[in-house]
């Protein structure tokens, strides 16, 4: 055992090689959080009640593409980056995905936006995994000063890195899934790939209702505050959030009766209308094919190499 | 917490996607299929609820209310979640696709504990269940996290770091979970003691028209 190369460095370096990194990352987050927040604000006040469920109408490859070969061709070529294992082919893999964006041309903004969401998930792994992967031999180790316990581990930042930059990949991936065609017409794709009806309707629904509600708990927290609530660490903050979100379920289940009524009322059973028509043509499944072979490349390029 | 995309490792993700499938058929089968527009407008409501960030010292934590979804819906309470993140993954960019099976084991499964809990121990007085409620949203945040951790661990032993990490990142929230879930079925048990009947399925027994 106890075969691994480690490499000396004073211990000023540590906060060079994390410290830097973590801040520069810090401030490039939050300068694109701004970014996506402004990119994707409308103009004006919205109407909050009412949700906005077109996706934008575009016209690329991705958009003409039937919904039906996108789901399934997009959901078995992230399985496959999943199973990548190095870290050359995760890169290519969030190089592919880059291309698919400038093909499939969606918001730049809703995409950071999905980047955004991950970030502190895969930075906690870019952060710990260095300095906690036990020992094998064959590692390089870098040490710092003359702290034994805190060492570098290279291999541990190279099983991150090809971690997250799958992340990276596959996240890059869900705008030209789900916003290249409008909502219906994916959750009637979906339906016809064998999910019940059911769910799509409910996601209509909830979508809908969460909207209702979000403007529902932004008057009741105006109220608060005009009342002089604002929000403390202690326990008068917290009794006054529970009465709040209890008020919240109160008044959302005393509206699930009016709604369910005044559907029915309008002859709801069980169904809403057909929106999408839904067509396959030969070229649909010919992407389809195309596609899974980059994948299927790619994953011989990961295990075998050439 | 959300699992993110490409973490876990392919066999886990398939796994928990089968198991997730699985349990969403049993919860809809506990739901009467007229209830399930109604179950929809409820997950809107939680939906709603998760949002709600609470300070705490420096940073602020927001809600995941495992417990109180459980105590409140039942059985129904993992479609509930499941559709929760479906929406979230289709209209709010937030989110996984290869990880949706695994996120929706990660919270779903504490919620069904917690309303299976909840329902055997609440007894009679508001201050009982309020303490019950409360123990719930602790004990739902705390079983989340070891789900979160035992998945990471699947990766090998490589991944401990960072599950116990995980863990750790947790304790605040859960704190703040128990309390707050404590305070609000107290608030629920004397405004609308109906809502912590029997889960959404009986609590609206009576027949329409």
């Amino acid at each position: 055992m106890d075969e691994w190369t480690a490499i000396r460095l004073p211990l000023w370096q540590l906060f060079a090689m994390v410290g830097l990194p973590v801040l520069a990352l810090a401030i490039i987050v939050a300068v694109l959080k701004r970014v996506a927040r402004a990119g994707s604000l409308e103009k004006g006040e919205p109407d909050w009640s009412v949700p906005h469920i077109e996706g934008d109408a575009g016209d690329s490859p991705l958009h003409r593409w039937d919904v039906r070969c996108k789901i399934v061709t997009i959901l078995i070529y992230s399985f496959m980056i999943t199973a990548i294992r190095q870290m050359p082919t995760a890169f290519v893999a969030i190089g592919l995905s880059c291309l698919v964006l400038v093909v499939a041309r969606v918001s730049l903004a809703k995409v950071l936006m999905r980047l955004m969401a991950i970030v502190g998930f895969i930075t906690m792994f870019l952060l710990v995994m260095p300095f906690t992967v036990p020992l094998k031999s064959g590692d390089t180790v870098i040490v710092f000063g003359g702290l034994q316990w805190l060492h570098f581990s290279m291999r541990g930042f190279n099983l991150a890195a090809t971690i997250c930059a799958k992340a990276v990949a596959i996240t890059l991936l869900m705008e030209p899934l789900l916003a290249t065609a409008p909502l219906p017409v994916t959750l009637e794709g979906l339906s016809r790939l064998g999910v019940p009806e059911m769910v799509g309707q409910m996601v209509l629904l909830s979508y809908r209702y969460l909207n209702v509600f979000r403007h529902e708990a932004r008057r009741m927290s105006t109220g608060m505050q005009v009342r002089g609530f604002r929000k403390r660490t202690g326990l008068a903050t917290v009794q006054a959030m529970a009465n709040f979100l209890g008020m919240l379920f109160v008044r959302s289940f005393e509206r699930t009766e009016q709604v369910f009524d005044a559907m029915r009322a309008r002859g709801y059973k069980g169904h809403f209308p057909q929106q999408a028509e839904l067509r396959l043509r030969p070229a649909d499944l010919v992407g389809a094919g195309l596609w899974l072979t980059i994948g299927v490349a790619l994953l011989l390029y990961d295990r075998i190499g050439w | 917490m959300h699992i993110s995309d490409g973490v876990l490792p392919v066999s886990v993700s398939i796994g928990s996607y089968a198991v997730s499938v699985g349990l969403t058929v049993w919860s809809a089968r506990r739901t009467r299929s007229e209830e399930m527009p109604k179950l929809a407008v409820m997950t809107a409501a939680f939906f709603v609820a998760s949002l709600i960030h609470i300070p705490f010292g420096p940073t602020s934590v927001h809600l995941i209310i495992p417990g109180l979804t459980g105590a409140i819906l039942g059985p129904s309470a993992f479609l509930s979640i499941g559709l929760g993140l479906l929406l979230q993954s289709l209209l709010f960019q937030f989110g996984g696709l290869t990880a949706l099976g695994a996120n929706a084991l990660m919270m779903g499964v504490p919620a069904l504990a917690c309303g299976w809990f909840f329902q055997k121990f609440k007894g009679g007085t508001p201050s009982r269940q309020a303490l019950v409620g409360g123990l719930v949203g602790a004990g739902g945040t705390v079983l989340a996290a070891l789900i979160l951790a035992v998945m990471l661990v699947t990766g090998g032993e490589d991944f401990f770091g960072v599950a116990k990490i995980a863990l750790a990142a947790h304790v605040p929230v859960i704190i703040i979970e128990g309390a707050v879930s404590c305070l609000t079925v107290g608030f629920l048990a004397r405004v609308k003691p109906v809502l912590l009947l029997h889960g959404l399925e009986r609590a609206q027994g009576h027949p329409h028209g």
